[in-house]
């Protein structure tokens, strides 16, 4: 006992460091998966996330798929924003443009970001975009309206991925919201002042 | 000392009336398609292919090797306390180490679930992978109200909004907390493919009888799918948490014969005309 | 090894003094378990409130309940009213696992016997241990005044559910300051858990007595040992993601917000990041109570104890990768749904090795049935029926059929309120007469427990029913289809609070009967070190160390 007891005297100190450090690497980690979180979605499609390549398709498939747009506008942005066309036809390794109408209804300028997804998730990783305004944060003036275009194709390895053989159709889906500058005021009178819905 | 035989007797009866019980569970009861059953034990009555195979899967396969496991492990309870009882055996055995058996209740186990993971996984694809649809409809959830459109490529070119009609207004028949304004009509024997989005907070698109539940959330389009086989009101709610009205704000899924819905059609495109101006209007003024 | 006991350790303080500034780890454990009992209450109270308006279809208690509480407007009571039986939800959820299974369980019955099954004369860290309780007892505070402050436009208190996903817990939801105060408690809980898993894992590492080596420790040890290092791996991941919310909702970051480019997902997944090994964490601690009183009551070791002890090893590493179970209805990709089913049916397999080694256990056993043995049987039963709707469950394609409905509900009560609080009664009636010197009645903990056993199946059993019909959870009203099985869910509820007074009165009557219980009331069977101390244990104990020989489990 006696030979051991420095060593013992340190080493409850030790133990807790090293969980202390432990602890504090699994905090730095739930933050950094915010970044890693976004890296993995946009590298593996997981949940649906499009890829993103400017340089085109490499190859030309077989298959023919239906691709659908869609559009959604948050309640707070007073903006018309709808897919040119509802649906699609093209062969995987085809690259296609299509336009999305969009018009500030509004007599002030406005801004807008776009959140965006495919539908069915596994065809995330064989969605590529090669241009698309949903990159950036979007303004349009005062009853501005414009024609957004999206650029992409389908990649011919789905043709390959189980997961995607029963599938035919894809959905491309975006939704707009009005960029925000700052939280807004959390005193409960402009809760308040809202309307009951 | 406490009476063994009594509790004995007791987890015995206990056991008589939980389990048959149980057992009944997963036989769904003759109802009215579509609705809940007042005092039902089961499933209800599927009317789409992946509902009927939940059906299947749970009445079949997951319902039966459940009630056999926890009848199996009641048994042993039951008969361990009797035989080993400190009555009926005053001397422990030393007995710590079997390595045969625990080999054997590891590798059951995993056989078990690998015999139920193979029609899971199979009606998972099912579920996950949507056929060619004829319709698509688009459902957005809103705190406290579903909205839909029709796509204009497939007849459609309007949007409604569906909501809970309130009590003081139901007709004789229509049901409490599930009747609405407007029904959303499909029609039946054709695949029709749901997009599912929220304009607010998180909801979920949920109809008991379509085997269907999806969530919507703000920024992301979700998709499922059914196939509705007989004509039927089906109701559904929303399944997830969104606020003081969560369960003021049910789905109605009206199926037609594909004649019937045409008609429907023609008739909504009229009476929601300019309603999608309507209901940016009224969710403007929130 | 004793080298922890500070200078002027054998002072021994009294009244508030010895409570309040309290280093010793039976007093620390003592609060902790009148805290878990507050807190248990507390979280009972609003089920009842719960279970009475759902006996009937119709909202009818909560817009009284909501004037009573909040001073609710009666012309705006019935909205006032839906949102309290949502802030109930939601407290009730929290308040049950965070400050009354855990605190029970791990600070209470931890704090208690991990020192004293392992020969330790105390904790690691004595005065971290204070600071770990007072942070609960602050975070309870947090927790209860949330209900009292403006949550959503308009009402008080937070009510998302104790998932708190946003955006309703985000501005879009609640904007006033309800859900703050919530994830302010969430940091506090999760500080204290972290400190005490570190107390708990230094202690166990470094304190054990001579002879005493991992694989001879009692399993209740092992248990607590395998729950720290889940606490330490995961409660650092919820405070993390409660951190961006409170930063999303105050100081205008967009980590969840689909505004700025965030994900609401990504608190999905963080948030059962942790919160899945959170229910692990606290059913462990039962497994390990559970082992040492079936071990007891059968005069017999543990039935293979090295598959044991690794059994709650691998539970706590798979329960750590199977978390997006809880999401299948958010749109995951196939292949990721395919690995979560097959994962979670995975942890099906450890858990069953755990049933069938506590019935080998009593096989060839000599069977006493007291109390804590026979809600030790109870609690085997119980938790086998939660674990098997778990298997259910696993698969993505019947949980699509089941998700957010009452079906889950039932399969978590089966776990948790049967489950862990089995344990916990089951604990609480072994180590009472160690820790209060005074014998129980058998009569009155039997009554108690047949009560509760009565009552909760009542409650919880036809709740599959409503699942399977359909009904969706978190919701004060229902079709009137749903009347019957809501009824005799709420009729349960009867029992249920009887067994409560039982409990009660059974502790005021050991108390003032006083019947002495001596070292070891359980005779041969109890092996641990705990017995070999007298009733109650001293002060201090273990000024001379044990020395372990032989296999002593």
């Amino acid at each position: 006992m006696n030979a051991t007891a420095p060593r013992s005297r340190n080493r409850p100190r030790l133990i807790a460091a090293a969980l202390i450090v432990g602890a504090t690497a699994m905090l730095a980690l739930s933050f950094a998966s915010v970044p890693l979180y976004r890296a993995f979605c946009a590298a593996t499609g997981f949940g649906g996330t499009p890829k993103t390549d400017a340089a085109g398709p490499t190859a030309r498939g077989e298959r023919v798929l239906t691709v659908r747009f869609d559009a959604n506008v948050a309640r707070d942005l007073p903006w018309r924003f709808e897919p040119e066309v509802a649906k699609i036809s093209l062969r995987t390794g085809e690259t296609k443009t299509i336009y999305y109408k969009v018009a500030n209804l509004s007599d002030h300028e406005t801004s807008g970001q776009a959140a965006y997804n495919v539908t069915p998730g596994q065809a995330g990783a064989f969605f590529v975009k090669v241009a698309c305004f949903c990159f950036e944060e979007k303004r349009l003036g005062p009853r501005e309206a414009e024609e957004w275009p999206v650029v992409f194709y389908l990649d011919p390895a789905l043709e390959r991925e189980e997961g995607m053989r029963g599938v035919r159709e894809i959905t491309l889906s975006y939704s707009f919201f009005a960029t925000k500058d700052a939280a807004p005021s959390k005193t409960s009178e402009t809760a308040i002042a809202r309307p009951k819905g | 000392m406490f009476n063994v035989n009594r509790v004995m007797t007791r987890g015995a009866l206990a056991a008589a009336v939980a389990l048959p019980v149980t057992l009944c569970a997963g036989f769904a009861l003759a109802q009215e398609n579509g609705q809940p059953v007042p005092g039902g034990l089961g499933l209800p009555n599927m009317v789409t292919p992946v509902g009927l195979g939940t059906q299947q899967l749970y009445n079949m396969v997951l319902m039966p090797i459940i009630s056999f496991i926890a009848l199996f492990v009641l048994g042993l309870l039951i008969y361990v306390a009797y035989r080993f009882n400190e009555h009926a055996n005053p001397i422990p055995s030393k007995l710590t180490h079997n390595t045969p058996l625990e080999i054997i209740w590891t590798l059951i186990p995993v056989l078990i679930l690998l015999f139920i993971s193979v029609p899971s996984l199979r009606l998972l694809a099912e579920q996950v992978e949507v056929p060619e649809a004829s319709v698509t409809i688009k459902v957005t959830g809103n705190q406290w109200y579903w909205s839909y459109k029709y796509p204009e490529d497939q007849g459609g070119g309007f949007g409604f909004d569906q909501m809970l009609k309130p009590e003081s207004e139901l007709q004789p028949g229509e049901l409490r907390l599930l009747t609405v304004d407007n029904e959303a009509v499909v029609p039946i024997n054709e695949v029709i493919a749901v997009h599912i989005t929220s304009n607010d907070v998180i909801h979920a698109f949920g109809v008991p009888s379509f085997g269907v539940r999806m969530d919507a959330i703000p920024g992301r389009l979700n998709q499922t799918w059914f196939k509705i086989d007989r004509e039927g009101v089906y109701y559904g709610q929303c399944y997830f948490i969104c606020g003081k009205d969560h369960a003021y704000m049910p789905i109605v899924i009206r199926a037609v014969t594909r004649e019937k819905y045409n008609e429907w059609l023609a008739q909504a495109k009229q009476k929601f005309a300019g309603a999608d101006q309507r209901v940016r209007v009224a969710s403007e003024s929130r | 090894m004793a080298s922890s006991t500070m200078a002027g350790a054998h002072d021994h303080p009294r009244g508030l003094r010895r409570f309040l500034f309290s280093t010793n780890h039976k007093d620390i454990g003592t609060l902790y378990i009148i805290l878990g009992s507050i807190g248990g209450v507390i979280g009972f109270l609003l089920s009842l409130a719960m279970r009475l308006e759902l006996a009937y279809p119709g909202v009818q208690i909560f817009p009284g309940l909501a004037e009573l509480l909040h001073g609710a407007d009666p012309s705006m009571a019935l909205d006032a009213g839906k949102n309290l039986y949502n802030v109930f939800i939601t407290v009730h959820g929290v308040l049950m696992i965070f400050f009354m299974a855990m605190p029970i369980l791990i600070g209470g019955f931890g704090n208690w016997f991990v020192p004293i099954m392992i020969g330790a004369p105390d904790m690691a860290f004595p005065r971290l241990n204070n600071i770990s309780f007072w942070l609960l007892v602050s975070s309870l505070v947090l927790a209860v005044i949330s209900m009292f402050v403006e949550g959503a436009p308009g009402m008080k208190g937070f009510g998302g559910g104790w998932t708190f996903y946003p955006p309703l817990s985000s501005n879009t939801g609640s904007p006033g300051p309800a859900m703050d105060f919530v994830i302010l408690a969430l940091h506090l809980a999760g500080a204290s858990s972290i400190l005490g898993a570190i107390n708990f894992i230094t202690t166990i590492f470094n304190m054990r007595a001579p002879g005493m080596t991992l694989h001879k420790m009692p399993l209740f040890v092992w248990s607590i040992l395998v729950t720290a290092f889940l606490l330490l791996l995961v409660l650092p991941v919820l405070a993390g993601c409660v951190t961006m919310l409170l930063t999303d909702r105050n100081f205008g970051t967009m980590f969840y917000d689909p505004a700025g480019g965030g994900d609401p997902l990504l608190f999905q997944h963080l948030l059962w990041f942790f919160g899945h090994p959170e229910v692990y964490i606290v059913i462990l601690p039962g497994f390990g109570i559970i082992s040492q009183i079936v071990s007891t009551f059968s005069r017999k070791p543990v039935f293979g104890y090295l598959g044991m002890a690794y059994a709650m090893v691998c539970i706590g590493v798979l329960g750590s990768i199977v978390w997006a179970h809880h999401m299948y209805t958010v749109g995951m990709s196939l292949n990721a749904q395919r690995y979560f089913t097959l994962a979670t049916m995975v942890i099906a397999v450890p858990t069953g090795i755990k049933i069938f080694s506590w019935i080998a256990t009593m096989w060839g056993g000599s069977l006493s049935f007291r109390a804590p043995m026979v809600w030790a049987i109870g609690f085997i039963f119980v938790f086998t029926m939660g674990g098997i709707t778990g298997v259910v469950l696993a698969n993505a394609s019947a949980d699509k059929q089941f998700h957010e409905g009452y079906y889950v509900v039932a399969h978590f009560h089966y776990t948790l309120s049967l489950g862990a609080v089995f344990a916990l009664y089951a604990g609480f009636y072994y180590w009472f007469p160690k820790m209060s010197g005074y014998m129980y009645s058998e009569t009155l903990a039997k009554a108690n427990f047949w009560l509760l056993f009565i009552g909760v199946n009542v409650v919880f059993f036809p709740q599959h029913f409503l699942g399977l019909g359909g009904m969706p959870r978190r919701y004060i009203d229902y079709p009137d289809a749903y009347a019957l099985w809501n009824l005799v869910s709420s009729f349960g509820m009867i029992f249920v609070t009887l067994s409560l007074v039982v409990w009660f009165y059974a502790i005021i009557e050991a108390f003032m009967k006083k019947r002495l219980a001596g070292a070891n009331p359980w005779g041969a069977g109890a092996t641990t070190l705990e017995w070999t101390l007298s009733s109650p244990p001293p002060f201090h104990q273990f000024e001379v160390l044990p020395r372990i020989t032989g296999a002593g489990r």
